[in-house]
This record gives C-alpha cells, structure tokens and sequence, in this order.
C-alpha cells in the first residue's frame, strides 16, 4: 500500500466505473452549504460504488451526511444555500450532474425514485392514496398509462403488490386511515410504480414499530428481486443493515470511513469508528453473554467544528500523531474493502 | 421487600368522539387493570409499541392523568387522593426524563436555572446553596460547571439529556420515570447515557421505571421487565428469564423482530410475526388473539389472567408452551 498524499493520489484510487456491474458510482462528490458563518462541508470528497442488483446500506449517525448525499443523488439539494462544488455522479453511465433540470426531472422518480422516514407526513394527506400512486403514472410514464384510469388501474397492481390487503377498497383511502406500516408500503408502492432502477430509501423504518420494521424490510426484500431495482439504504441501525443489505459504507462528518460487504463489515471491521459503533448496539443474544455496553466517547462533531487531521481522531481510542496531523487517504487492505484509517496503512 | 411503588387495578379509557357535535361514539381501553410493583432501587423496564399503554401510564404515576379506576401508591400515599403537602412529597420523590431532549428544556433560559427549577418550586435551599447543588449535579451527569451560563441550543443530543438527567435529580427523587430517554440519540451515545443511568442508580440508590419500545435497550438496563400489549401487562418476568425463556406469543415476536447485527442470522420471524390479515380480536378473549399464531378456541372466549407461572415470571396466556414445544 502506498503512503502518498494528496489530491494526485485520491484521484488514482477513485472507483472504476464498470459498465455491466455498477448501477452507480460516486466519486469525489463534495455538497458544501454557503452559510453566513462560513461554508459547511456536508459532504467532503464522497466515494461510492453500487453494483446492480444489490442493497448499500449507508450508516452513521445523525449529521454525519447520509441525508445530504441521498439529496444530492437527486440534486434536491437547496440551493441556496447548498451546492454540489465537484465531483461525478454516474448513473447508468450518465453523469448526473451535468443534467439540465428537464433532464434530471425525468430521472426523479422515473429512474431513481425516494422513500422518506416519516410516511405519514410524505403523503399528502387531501388526494387519495391511489391518485398518489397514479400520479408518478401518469407523469413519467405515458405509454403505459395515458389515462387516470389506466394509471389506477397500475396503483391498484403496485398496493397488492406491496402487500396490502383488500387493495380494492383501500385505494379510495386517504392517509389518516392508514397505520403507520400502511402508509409506509404506499410510499414503497409510489416509488417501485414506475420500476426504478435505484430506491433511495432514507430511514425508512425508523419511524415504525419493531414489528411492524422487520415486515417493511422482508417486504423490501423481496420486492428487489421481482422489480429488480437496487437500494440505497440509508440507516443508522447496523441491525437493519445485517439483515437485508448487500454491502455497507459507513459515513462520519461527511466521508465514507469504511465500506466493505456485510460479512467484512461486521466479522472484520478496520476502523475504529465501525469497531466502536458495532460495540454500541445494544443486542438481545450480548446481553444473555453478560457483555456490557460500550460507549464512543465524546460526541459527534458538527460541521462548524470538525477536527483538524482525521475527523475522528478526538474519539479514537487508537489514536497516532499522524492522525491530528492529515486526513488519512483511501487504503485497501482488500480488493473489495476501503477504509480511511492511517491504522490501516502499511 | 417494601414496595416503592404500587399499581393495582388500573384503568384508563379515553372516549372517542366523531361527527360535528364531537359526540362521544366509543371508548379506547388505554390500561386495562393493569397491576405492577416497583421494589426500591430496581429498574422495571416497561416495553410495547407505539399506542400500547406505556406514556399514559407514565402520566398516572405523575399524576398528571386521572385513572377511571384503581389506585396508585407511592411510599405508602395514594396519589391520587393527595392534597397540599403530602402531593407536593410525592411530586418530589417521582421526576421524569423525556424522550425528545430537543423538546424538554426552555430554550430561552439557561442550564443553571433550567437545573435549579425544581428547586426554586419544591423550595429547596438558598440561591447559593442551588447554585453548587447545579455544579454538583453537572458533575455528577458528566458535564463541566462552565456550561451553566450557556443555552440549550449549544448542546447536542447527548448532552441535553444529561441536562434533563441532572434536572430530574435535583430535588433528590427515589423514582425516575424515563419514558424512552435514548430512543432520540445516535447509538454510540445512547451506551453513554444508558451507563450513566445505571451509575446514578448504584450512587444514589434510585429506582427507574424505564420505558422503551426496544427490547434489546431495556435488557442492558433492566432488572425486571413487563410486556405490554394494547393496554395490559402481557408478560413480567426478571430480565434474563425473560430472554431465556419468554412465554407470550408477542414476547417473543417482539424478540423476533429485532434485527439482530449478525449478517447471515437468518431470524425467526418470519413465522411469529404475523402478517396483515389479521382477524378480528375477540372483545372479550385474549387481545392478543388476532395476531396469536397459536391461538385456540378457548383465547377468543376468554381473557387469560396475569399468573405466576414460575417463580417470578408472570404471563396472561391460555397456552405457556415453552419455546421448544412451540417451534
């Protein structure tokens, strides 16, 4: 592994796109928001690879940029104050970012479609959830439906699709009827209707129930394989995560820490901060084990007072001189593993 | 052993109203004789989903809702029926942390008078004497004097509900009430705030009422836990027994659904959890048997009571099969 530094070096270890294999890749993606106090780097030099067919579940804890970067995959980002300053979002070998607003609209939903955390405010709450449904229809997909009728007759496929019963008297419903569970299977429906190539689905159970969350993402699960769409699953429950994604990229302060595929993840973590957090979850078999929770000390910076060299170095129980001095660069130990740790290198 | 706390029979229904006139078409049974014991310095961890019966309970304790019925005993007083000095006491031993720490503190007033609160109304000391009674609890949550004179907003998550931590002890209670304290925070600052509860525990021999709707948080922290479900207390067990050997049906769909963080652990719950039909739960059976993969006739004629199973482990169900049997 090379120890050279500098832009020249990150450039060189950025992710090849393959045509045949990846659905989307990122790289070098900075969102910045130009406040009053100063520019706030929401997202600093993102690298990102999802192959198709595959769930990428994105961890991290909350203002460490899942949002922005699912934002900015979209270009939702508002601007002002945001703005995406560089970088590249392939998407079925287009870049996004150069996209006219005409252009983007037509991936929006059509292409690329988003689930939200909170169903029950995502819907609106005056139009019927089949009119919802038939509405993203109708605006993307004319040959397949031209008129109303068609485009419900399409929602009312979608709804038994995600599983909800009697779907027939359910489409003249409007979201106050509907349980939380509900509503969120509608926003799934809403987003597969046009049969994207990609899901975003940022938290999308974190709103709901236990229970009522492992139906959600059997639900998802399945629903990847009829549909064939891919997932980007933004999450901060690495349970979640172990139990329907593919691959994982961690994130803190704006960065992809670590990302690697599931099993190395959590059998072989490099990055103190993936160590740290997997010790923090609370879990029904540790407790049985009598192993006691164990804490990251400190709290998350925010944007305004990241620290210099690593951001996480004054959370790092293994922390070097190196680390205060210079942000580590991208090591891969492994061919599919990528971690940002001067622990790491060698 | 003395009991701290002692709920028998309680009952809560709110009415539902409809139409232009908000005319009253029907009752929710929110807690449904709901009968519970907090021993001192015990942690009874309170689990269920959303709607289940946790917050309203909370309430009653604080006496800030009115049962229909039954009472609740605090030390010895019922609170409901106190008055004047006697319900001021009891106000004093109960505190309470919320969910949202965002929510919980004034954001116009400063830490040192959103700690010394408490004690400016239960008219507790002098000012200077609150003033190192603040430092003192600062300390005591983790957190350094000089954040006195500063403002809830320049705090995150973690911090705030320290704040609400140390507020909630000034007036030196013997039951805290959390209701979800950790559900709104990261996960490595939940472990730290969970910690710091059982370390105050230890220190000031306190007992908490800890209500969360994650079975795998209220593990780490609980000495018995109690199960709730639409109302009542399904199952009561201590903590480790509960997880070796949970009895209800919904226990362990509970403990099913828990995605746990091991790739590959394919769970059980695709059988406990029930799907979408459900059927109609008999109104005077079991409310557990329209979900309830085991359910027989006898569940949808009749409510199962509350028994001691074995020793310590209570369960309301017609069946008590043992995981094995069951699988």
């Amino acid at each position: 592994m090379d120890k050279e530094k500098g832009p020249a070096t990150h450039n060189q270890k950025m992710p090849i796109y393959n045509k045949d294999s990846d659905l989307l890749v990122i790289r070098d993606l900075h969102t910045h928001f130009f406040t009053p106090d100063g520019v706030l780097r929401a997202l600093d030099g993102v690298d990102l690879r999802l192959p198709k067919g595959k769930t990428l579940g994105l961890v991290g804890e909350s203002g460490c940029g899942k949002t922005v970067l699912a934002l900015s995959i979209l270009r939702l980002i508002p601007d002002p104050p945001g703005r995406i300053v560089k970088g590249e979002i392939l998407f079925e070998g287009i870049d996004l970012l150069s996209l006219d607003e005409r252009a983007i609209r037509d991936v929006r939903g059509n292409k690329i479609s988003m689930i939200f955390q909170e169903p029950m405010t995502s819907l609106n709450p005056v139009f019927t959830i089949g009119s919802q449904i038939a509405e993203v229809v109708l605006l993307h997909q004319h040959k397949r439906a031209a008129t109303k009728k068609q485009a419900l007759d399409v929602a009312m496929d979608m709804l038994k699709i995600v599983g909800i019963a009697s779907p027939e008297s359910r489409i003249n419903d409007y979201p106050h009827q509907l349980s939380g569970g509900m509503c969120q299977r509608v926003m799934i429906a809403m987003a597969l209707a046009c049969r994207p190539a990609l899901m975003i689905a940022d938290e999308p159970t974190t709103a709901l129930d236990v229970t009522t969350q492992a139906q959600i993402l059997n639900l998802m699960k399945g629903l990847r394989e009829e549909i064939d769409t891919s997932i980007l699953l933004v999450t901060h429950d690495l349970g979640v995560v172990a139990q329907s994604c593919h691959e994982v990229a961690v994130m803190y302060t704006g960065n992809i820490v670590e990302s690697a595929s599931v099993e190395d993840i959590f059998s072989s973590p490099l990055h103190p901060y993936t160590r740290g957090l997997l010790r923090a979850i609370p879990r029904i078999g540790g407790l049985r084990s009598g192993e006691s929770l164990q804490a990251i000390a400190g709290n998350v910076p925010t944007l305004r007072d990241i620290p210099k060299g690593c951001t996480f170095n004054n959370r790092c129980p293994e922390v070097m001189d190196i680390c205060r001095g210079e942000y580590p660069p991208v090591f891969r130990p492994k061919a599919d593993h990528m971690v940002r740790c001067w622990r790491s290198a060698n | 052993m003395e009991n701290l706390l002692e709920i028998r029979r309680l009952r809560k229904s709110f009415a539902i109203r409809s139409g232009v006139f908000r005319k009253i078409t029907g009752y929710v049974n929110v807690l449904d004789d709901v009968d519970l014991d907090v021993y001192p310095n015990e942690t009874l961890g309170l689990v269920g989903e959303s709607g289940c019966g946790k917050t309203t309970m909370a309430k009653i304790i604080l006496a800030l809702e009115k049962p229909d019925a039954g009472n609740v005993v605090f030390d010895g007083a019922d609170i409901h029926e106190a008055k004047g000095q006697t319900l001021a006491q009891i106000r004093r031993g109960i505190q309470v942390i919320f969910q949202d720490p965002f929510g919980s503190l004034n954001p116009r007033k400063r830490i040192s008078s959103i700690i010394s609160e408490p004690m400016i109304i239960h008219k507790t000391g002098s000012r200077k004497q609150r003033i190192s009674r603040c430092v003192e609890l600062l300390n005591m949550v983790g957190l350094s004097e000089d954040m006195l004179t500063r403002y809830p907003h320049e705090f995150s998550g973690g911090q705030r509900q320290r704040i609400c931590i140390a507020r909630a002890l000034a007036v030196n209670p013997r039951l805290l009430i959390c209701d979800e304290p950790v559900s709104a925070l990261d996960v490595s600052i939940q472990a730290q705030v969970i910690n710091l509860l059982v370390d105050l525990q230890k220190e000031l021999k306190l007992s908490y009422i800890f209500i969360s709707h994650d079975l795998s948080v209220i593990g780490y922290i609980s000495h018995r836990i109690a199960v709730m479900y639409r109302g009542q207390i399904v199952e009561l067990a201590d903590a480790q027994d509960l997880f070796d050997n949970p009895m209800h049906p919904y226990t362990r769909c509970l403990m099913a659904a828990v995605p746990e963080p091991v790739p590959g652990l394919k769970s059980k719950m695709d059988r406990l959890i029930p799907d979408m039909d459900e059927i109609e739960s008999s109104p005077c059976g079991c409310t557990y048997s329209g979900f309830c993969p085991y359910r027989e006739a006898v569940c949808m004629q009749e409510k199962p009571d509350l028994v001691e199973k074995e020793a310590r482990h209570f369960v309301a169900c017609h069946m008590h099969a043992p995981l094995k049997g069951a699988a």
